[in-house]
């Protein structure tokens, strides 16, 4: 009986103690951020101990602490699922966030609100946590949905910004349409398997599940930002950075995809979702990667990264590799909030500019950074031996060695080329060259708080794969013996991209710019799907409802067709009728011939 | 139909024909409708008779009564026509003012 679950329940109810301070002294004197970034590394530190003791042993836990209520058959209860994908997760995620809070600490140091800040950021931490250690469906969604709403509260945390309002309110909107599928993949599984515990669902043999599943691939479509519900993300980088870093590069937008992983037991035997997945994320990597070359904001370029990584995650769902996903997401965190963080330091430094064409020659003011900056793009692109590496390669290896949709296969391969090519970008546009900012802006690199927090980044993306992929416990076999120019696939598409990328950059470094071309204009304007989808819908059920409701039911059927058409009919008839000529003996004449043209017809009638 | 009502239908089809067709006098379509009356009267009052149907015998008279006040009404008319315009021509009904 050791301390396993304990120690574990500890570390995360140790979160919620800032929360309760917040009514206190406490949170309004300016040592709270402080406080929040002491407890979370605390219990970063505390969590470990489990997550070793689950490395040397393999141990895990459901702790089932609290019978909530019973309806009728459905027993709730507050329960919590420490596996393999929860032990693993909750330390990257809190070391992640440690460093996430320096960084903002340095970062809306200015704001006055900063307290606020930490909190919300403080109870999006939790709420991820609830999702990632839910042991049953609804606790999963009150997880689900607490971080939808975090999401909300900090993407609009500068409300004065009608774009900010704007980009809150489309993330909620896209999430919902995917929370849809959630809610009748619960329903399916309330109606037919009489749970929503895991075992239960895991256990119960079922021929066709293919509702439910296609529910949880649109709610990871949704949360996840896949092709057909991706817009809201890259609108989302109207928040401050550190929420960039924390919500849509780490934590929040692996939700979705972590969904999929859960359910990785129904999904084996099912080949139909494995195909839709499949495909559904290569056409996401794809149009994502396209997007991010034309992009000129750092941080929406950052975003569409993400985006792509993501789609790389669901792909490697529909190959049925889950574990291999599980360990993308958790490298991708570093490297991810790494990037986002060198970014947030360049745009503060360079006095709010976010723009790629007026930054340039960043590596002699801003050494770290720069650094840093290159060597979170190496890792991203899945240089050998940085951490990437030990996920991304991996993934690409086993997909080409899967008997599957070669479409999807050569699309994955060209998406990763293009990592490179935009990673290249950055690097070219913002820190080398020569200067394109104002030379007034004081670049200063020296707050102990940044250097610290990217450090930390920094060592793990570059130690944390190695680290991680040689600690877990031994999950699905990867693909040992393969062609050698399969194996090397992933690096020549990834050196391919970068060459490529940096000779274009060079080569068309000082020439004008005349027209863009049709492709450029589908890159940059995000393949013109936000611009249709934001507007055609809304206007066409707009104006049917309005047509239908309004018009034909108002003004048509109350209004028209009786009350006005019959007084409009008998005015009309009354003028023709009262038009008389005074022709009397025509109208007589007229009478007569009726009446003899009648007699005659009907005469002959038999 | 025996003979008898015969001519007094034909006499009834003579009179209508009279107060549809006229030609520019209003009191020959008035003297028609007379002619319309009577002969009416007339062929009731006989199939009465022929029927022996006695109960009915107060409607010829009834008809008498309506006959004269529609008489009335006609000649009313004519003459507030006669008052505007001095004769009972049908070409001055043209404007609807009498």
């Amino acid at each position: 009986m050791n301390l396993f679950a304990s120690f574990m329940l500890t570390s995360m109810l140790m979160l919620l103690l800032p929360i309760i301070m917040s009514n206190t002294q406490l949170y309004k004197n300016n040592l709270y951020p402080h406080y929040v970034k002491t407890t979370i590394s605390y219990a970063f530190a505390i969590s470990m101990i489990p997550a070793m003791m689950f490395v040397s042993s393999g141990q895990e836990t459901i702790v089932s602490n609290w019978h909530w209520l019973s309806i009728q058959t459905l027993k709730l209860s507050l329960s919590f699922k420490l596996d393999y994908f929860s032990i693993i997760f909750i330390p990257v995620a809190l070391f992640v966030t440690w460093s996430i809070m320096e960084f903002s600490m340095w970062y809306m140091h200015t704001d006055p609100y900063i307290n606020r800040f930490f909190k919300y950021l403080l109870m999006f931490l939790i709420t991820m946590m609830i999702l990632v250690t839910a042991n049953n469906l609804f606790q999963l969604f009150i997880g689900w949905e607490g971080v939808g709403i975090m999401s909300f509260l900090l993407i609009g945390w500068w409300y004065g910004r009608a774009d900010a309002n704007t980009a809150a309110l489309q993330a909620i909107l896209y999430n919902r349409i995917g929370d849809v599928g959630f809610i009748t993949a619960m329903a399916w599984f309330l109606a037919n398997m009489n749970a929503w515990d895991f075992q239960q669902i895991f256990i119960t043999q079922h021929k066709n599940l293919n509702i439910p599943l296609l529910g949880l691939l649109l709610a990871a479509t949704g949360k996840s930002a896949q092709f057909g519900l991706h817009p809201w993300l890259p609108s989302a980088m109207e928040g401050p950075t550190p929420v960039s870093a924390l919500l849509h590069s780490s934590t929040m937008v692996v939700a979705g995809v972590f969904l999929l992983i859960r359910f990785h037991p129904l999904m084996e035997q099912n080949k139909t979702m494995q195909t839709l997945t499949l495909c559904l994320g290569a056409i996401t990597t794809l149009f994502t990667a396209i997007c991010a070359l034309t992009q000129n904001d750092i941080k929406k370029i950052v975003a569409f990264s993400t985006s792509s990584q993501l789609g790389l995650m669901i792909v490697t769902i529909g190959i049925n590799q889950p574990y291999l996903a599980f360990l993308h997401i958790c490298t991708h965190a570093f490297f991810k909030a790494m990037l986002f963080m060198c970014s947030g330091s360049i745009i503060h430094s360079l006095n709010d500019e976010q723009d790629i064409r007026k930054m340039g020659g960043l590596y002699k003011p801003m050494p770290f950074t720069t650094s840093s900056l290159i060597i979170g793009s190496l890792a991203l692109t899945g240089m050998p031996f940085l951490t990437g590496f030990y996920s991304k390669d991996l993934i690409i290896e086993t997909a080409n060695t899967s008997y599957t949709n070669a479409w999807a296969l050569s699309v994955t391969l060209i998406a990763t080329s293009l990592t490179a090519a935009y990673s290249t970008r950055i690097m070219f546009f913002a820190l080398l060259g020569q200067p394109r900012f104002n030379s007034l802006s004081p670049i200063n690199e020296n707050n102990p708080h940044l250097i610290n927090s990217i450090k930390r980044l920094l060592v793990g993306s570059i130690f944390a794969g190695y680290l991680i992929s040689h600690n877990i416990p031994p999950t699905t076999i990867p693909q040992m013996t393969m062609p050698h120019y399969l194996k090397l696939t992933a690096l020549a598409m990834t050196i391919t991209g970068f060459i490529l990328a940096l000779e274009l950059n060079l080569a068309a470094k000082n020439l004008k710019f005349k027209y863009p071309s049709n492709l450029f204009k589908f890159s940059n304007l995000l393949g013109y799907f936000p611009t249709v989808m934001h507007r055609l819908p809304s206007t066409m059920s707009l104006t049917m409802s309005q047509k239908s409701a309004s018009m034909l039911l108002d003004m048509i059927w109350l209004e028209s067709v009786l009350p006005k058409s019959i007084s409009h009919f008998q005015m009309k008839m009354s003028t023709i009728v009262s038009n008389q000529k005074g022709l009397v003996k025509l109208y007589f004449l007229s009478f007569m011939i009726t009446l003899t043209l009648s007699l005659l017809l009907l005469s002959f009638h038999e | 139909m025996s003979m008898v009502y015969v001519n007094m239908f034909l006499a009834f089809i003579m009179s209508l024909m009279g107060l549809l067709v006229y030609r520019s006098h209003l009191m020959s379509s008035l003297l028609c409708l007379e002619g319309m009356m009577l002969s009416l009267f007339i062929m009731m009052t006989v199939t009465i008779l022929n029927n022996h149907f006695t109960l009915a015998s107060m409607t010829p008279i009834i008809l008498l009564v309506f006959a004269a006040c529609e008489a009335a009404l006609g000649l009313s008319l004519l003459v507030m026509v006669s008052n505007t315009y001095g004769t009972d021509y049908v070409q001055n009904l043209n404007l609807l003012q009498c």
